[in-house]
């Protein structure tokens, strides 16, 4: 397999659902991503073999949206773009998607992952579809009237599809069940994932001017959006026990606050073999050295990560950094338990991680190597580890060097 | 009748019938049906000349004894043209009973052929201006492709007359009064689709499918059309007649006569006969003809016409990637207009706040040109794509092209430069967006010209490529076509300060602003100059331009020509007292927030008016003297070409011919040679 390096990376801020950037879709933030990225490059998109993006909820309109980005952004008609959707890690299958890619001939690679969760529609019930079908073929005023009639008031009760994607319909059980379990299987208690809660903010709020290097400003009608809005540097133990659970209010432990926030947000990162990149004299981030894809049990999505970086390989140990995407607190305290506490906490999520900066789902597996790799050269590290849990029980974990 | 849009056609219409070519000929195709086909030889364009005018009779004829004709499809077979119209070199040449013969001729062959008792299809595609539309017009039916080279349409008025080959009599008929006089009055020409809305048109279709619309029609039932019995009665013209009398007279203060005369011949050619109106058509071409306005207004649009051509035209390299640097006013208004004529921009500044300004201006900008049905929001979207806001250093290696639209300071432009040139590619090209500064004192680099664009960009067709001493001619002659290929107007000027434009126009400037210091109240020397024909007066100008603006290009050029320009002390008085203009909401004018113009309701006082007017005469001058003296020192290559940076870039009146058009410099034209 030909080596694989990053040459840079960029993002938008990560946003609240419904605040700074809830007016652009993840086709706009895909697009500011993507310009973004070949003006700091100054990479000629004549030369891309792939445009490869994530992206969980695809907007109706923007069908395959990865397409939709290269084309906004001046990627050539005639380099293909597939989007891939692996739920909460689809931003680092692109990563990985690529790499396969490149083992079968591609060398340049446009990879990245968007979400606007803010724009995820409300549904009508399939009962109410069936009536508009009808009504839109009647003809006549007495049709078009009989078929009025067959509306019913529940026909218009929304889904919401957000709440349904957060759902995994095979064991039917909400993200937020599913970390609950994790809860009660390794007992651990509401303040433990509070006080991991709290360091997650206090740690993105002190990486405020660090993170602040792969951000991109947006502007947007409303203004200059150039960092993220989820960190609360204010955070406390005391705060966040104030919150109810949200899954089980009676004896629950996670709440809004110990878990990953709804976020708005895009990243897109530039790789290609490490031939290419010696050729066009470009200095990279760092290697893709491996991977691996597990599956677990679905009611325990959240454990995926320890299955994956089992399966990896190599021992967590000799990681200088460690991004395990933070879907909720306990799950990833669960992870770090089931891997034997291997994982000191002073290289986990140095600068903080979803329950801070927001998990915008396509977006947040490229922000993790984008913010690994960046870390790794300010600390003169030699290898991170990327790690994600993903709905529907899986887990995907990735190995970078430093060059 | 009307004017070609190409290189003109070398048969004169002066001259009898020499080709031995036809322009026209006929094929039969089975079943009765005869396509007559445009088909000037040995030119990319259909034009009427009158050679041209005597084919089409004698083809004409023909037609008239073929046993069995069922019906005409007229097209043309050239790649982007149906017909350019009268042929505009030969008209301006003719005497005056040649050029009454000529509109004649052309009245009679298309009425006859408008006679033909058969079924009669326009199979459109390409531009179909002015006698070519006006030829469709004796047509039953007219088709035309969605292609962008279809463009349709009557410009006449812009080259002050109107149209005379039956297009004020059978237009109205047509689709209307008002909608016709919303072509014929400001010269429209419409894409195909708008002139379908129209009515112009009855359908548009694919090229592939234009032939097989044509032969439809030709076999199928006439074409229902929409009665215009509403709008065309007595009554109701005489009401949209003076209505549209009142919009004219206040959007050209009177100055243009075409489209009053063409006003008038329309609105009585919906009564009577055809026979009738074509004679008052044919009457009110030979007055307009007369006027000295419609002679500068040809040669305005001869000259306009010669520039969009340009004579390098696909010599240069293709300029797609842009640089813009700086994104205030201007930066955000180049950007935008660059943006949307297809280019991939990068625009830069220093930090996130004004790029945030920028952008949120370049949004304004789109959006308002969606409004106004420039662009659909789709366009606008994508042209918004195409623009990259980044503060950060990034490479540019990629651009073929870096404008730099930041402060007017030779020395910030002097370090941007250097900076900015250890940044780009071997390649890429360098301007700067200076309005008056020596553009040899920035770098010392044959890539770097001058790109002059005018405020507000996409209002403003001129743009001044200056090119300094010792740039390479490849590189100006590059940035020239990609002026064109953008859709603005380029004229090359030496690097000598303020160029043409704002070294012709400070000196009117600032002898208004001592005029001023000395009494003369603002309005009046305003309200004089726009009866000169000026946009705008002198005084508002200032205020719109920014009196501190205006100070510093003047002060430049004071240094520059310390001979004959000085700045009046009260320009930097104002200024001091932080009077900046229309910004500062308050200059010579006062600008209540959200009050109405100050300038448009100023009522002029008697005591004051022989005073102004002999003041705009001598400002008229003061511009046709340096214009003089820019000629003298070649700051431009011809005196054309200065009467035409004046009317695109400051809205010199058209119908005066420009300002060495003025003082008598230039006196070639119709008529000229004969009178």
């Amino acid at each position: 397999m030909k080596s694989m390096v990053v040459i840079d990376g960029v993002r938008t801020p990560f946003c609240r659902a419904g605040s700074s950037l809830a007016s652009l879709s993840a086709a706009d933030l895909g697009h500011h991503v993507v310009t973004a990225l070949l003006a700091r490059t100054g990479l000629d998109p004549e030369i891309v073999d792939h445009t490869i993006f994530g992206c969980v909820c695809q907007p109706a309109e923007t069908a395959n949206i990865a397409r939709v980005i290269a084309l906004r952004s001046g990627v050539p008609e005639s380099v293909p773009a597939v989007t891939v959707q692996r739920n909460c890690a689809s931003g680092l299958e692109a990563v990985t998607s690529a790499c396969e890619k490149a083992a079968a001939g591609g060398e340049v690679f446009i990879v990245g992952g968007t979400e606007s969760m803010s724009n995820v529609p409300l549904l009508f019930p399939q009962s109410a579809s069936a009536k508009f079908l009808r009504l839109s073929k009647a003809k006549s005023f007495l049709q078009k009237l009989k078929a009025f009639a067959g509306f019913r008031p529940s026909d218009f009760k929304p889904i919401s599809a957000l709440l349904l994607g957060l759902t995994d319909s095979f064991v039917n059980m909400n993200m937020g069940e599913t970390a609950e379990l994790l809860a009660r299987d390794f007992g651990i208690s509401g303040k433990d994932q509070d006080r991991f809660a709290m360091e997650s903010h206090l740690r993105a709020a002190a990486a405020k001017e660090r993170l602040a290097e792969e951000i991109a400003p947006v502007f947007t009608t409303k203004g200059t959006v150039d960092a993220d809005n989820g960190v609360r540097p204010d955070s406390s133990e005391e705060a966040l026990a104030k919150l109810r659970p949200a899954f089980d209010k009676a004896n629950g432990s996670v709440t809004p606050g110990n878990s990953s926030q709804i976020s708005d947000g895009a990243v897109a990162l530039l790789l290609m073999t490490e031939d290419r990149a010696a050729q066009l004299g470009l200095k990279p981030l760092g290697r893709i050295l491996n991977w691996a894809w597990t599956g677990c049990d679905p009611k325990r999505m959240g454990l995926g990560p320890a299955g994956a970086i089992t399966a990896a390989g190599v021992d967590p140990a000799e990681a200088d950094i460690v991004e395990i995407n933070e879907a909720f607190a306990v799950q990833v305290l669960a992870v770090l338990e089931k891997l034997g506490n291997k994982i000191p906490r002073d290289r986990l999520n140095v600068n903080g991680g979803a329950i801070a900066l927001g998990h915008p789902v396509g977006a947040s597996g490229a922000r993790l190597v984008l913010t690994a790799l960046k870390e790794l050269n300010r600390r003169g590290a030699r290898r991170a580890l990327v790690s994600l849990c993903i709905g529907g029980g899986q887990g995907g974990a990735l190995w970078l060097e430093r060059i | 009748m009307n004017a070609t849009l190409l290189s003109p056609d070398k048969s004169s219409a002066g001259t009898p019938a020499a080709p031995p070519a036809p322009a026209f000929r006929r094929e039969m195709e089975g079943d009765g049906i005869c396509h007559l086909i445009f088909d000037q030889p040995g030119s990319s364009a259909n034009v009427f000349s009158m050679a041209a005018l005597n084919d089409l009779w004698k083809e004409l004829e023909a037609l008239q004894s073929t046993p069995g004709l069922r019906g005409i499809i007229l097209r043309s077979v050239k790649p982007d043209i149906f017909c350019a119209g009268a042929d505009l070199q030969s008209f301006r040449s003719l005497s005056e009973d040649v050029l009454r013969e000529f509109v004649l001729l052309g009245q009679r062959v298309f009425s006859a052929f408008a006679a033909l008792p058969v079924k009669k299809v326009a199979a459109i595609h390409g531009a179909c201006v002015g006698g070519g539309f006006e030829l469709t017009l004796a047509c039953d039916v007219r088709i035309a492709t969605d292609a962008s080279a279809t463009k349709i349409g009557l410009p006449e008025t812009n080259l002050g007359i109107l149209p005379g080959w039956g297009g004020c009599t059978r237009l109205p008929r047509l689709i209307g009064l008002p909608a016709a006089l919303s072509v014929i009055l400001p010269g429209a020409i419409h894409p195909a689709r708008k002139a379908r809305k129209l009515g112009m048109v009855d359908e548009v279709v694919p090229r592939e499918h234009l032939l097989r619309t044509a032969l439809r029609h030709v076999n199928g039932p006439p074409v229902r059309r929409q009665g215009h019995w509403l709008t065309n009665n007595a009554l109701s013209a005489i009401f949209i007649a003076r209505k549209v009398r009142q919009d004219l007279m206040k959007k050209s203060g009177g100055h243009y006569p075409a489209p009053f005369v063409a006003l008038n011949v329309a609105v009585k050619g919906l009564r009577g006969s055809v026979e009738e109106s074509l004679t008052r058509e044919r009457e009110g071409i030979m007055e307009l003809a007369a006027s000295p306005k419609t002679r500068h207004l040809m040669n305005v649009f001869l000259h306009r016409e010669k520039i969009r051509r340009g004579s390098s035209r696909g010599e240069g390299k293709s300029i797609r990637n842009v640089a813009v640097i700086g994104a205030g006013v201007m930066g955000a208004g180049i950007a935008q207009w660059i943006a949307a004529k297809g280019c991939r921009v990068l625009l830069q500044d220093v930090n996130d706040a004004a790029l945030g300004k920028g952008m949120e201006r370049i949004r304004k900008l789109l959006k308002d040109g969606v409004k106004r049905g420039h662009f659909r929001p789709a366009e606008a979207k994508a042209a918004l794509d195409r623009i990259t806001p980044c503060s950060a250093e990034v490479p540019l290696h990629r651009m073929d092209l870096v404008i730099e639209a930041a402060v007017e300071d030779p020395a910030i432009k002097r370090k941007l430069f250097e900076k900015l040139s250890a940044r780009v590619g071997p390649n890429t090209i360098l301007a700067t967006n200076t309005s008056a500064l020596s553009i040899g004192d920035m770098l010392d680099s044959p890539r770097l010209v001058g790109m002059h664009f005018f405020n507000p960009v996409h209002r403003m067709p001129l743009v001044e490529i200056v090119r300094p001493d010792h740039a390479d001619p490849a590189v100006v002659n590059t940035v020239a076509d990609f002026a064109r290929r953008i859709g603005k107007l380029p004229v090359i000027v030496a690097d000598r300060p303020g160029f043409v434009v704002n070294r012709i126009l400070m000196p009117y400037l600032m002898l208004a602003g001592e005029l001023v210091a000395d009494g003369m109240p603002p309005g009046e020397l305003d309200a004089a100059m726009k009866k000169f024909g000026m946009p705008m007066g002198p005084m508002r100008l200032l205020d719109e331009v920014g009196l501190d603006v205006a100070l510093h290009v003047g002060r430049t050029l004071a240094a520059a020509y310390p001979d004959r320009m000085s700045v009046p002390p009260v320009l930097a008085e104002m200024v001091a007292a932080g009077k900046l203009g229309k910004k500062s909401g308050s200059g010579f004018y006062q600008y209540p927030k959200g009050g109405p113009d100050p300038a448009d309701h100023y009522h002029s006082d008697e005591k004051w008016r022989g005073a102004a007017l002999r003041a705009a005469e001598r400002l008229a001058r003061i511009m046709s003297t340096e214009a003089a003296r820019c000629l003298e020192d070649r700051v431009a290559d011809s005196a054309e070409d200065i009467d035409f940076a004046m009317i695109a870039g400051t809205g010199y009146p058209a119908f005066r011919g420009g300002p060495l058009t003025y003082s008598g410099v230039i006196t070639t034209g119709v008529h000229a040679e004969s009178t």
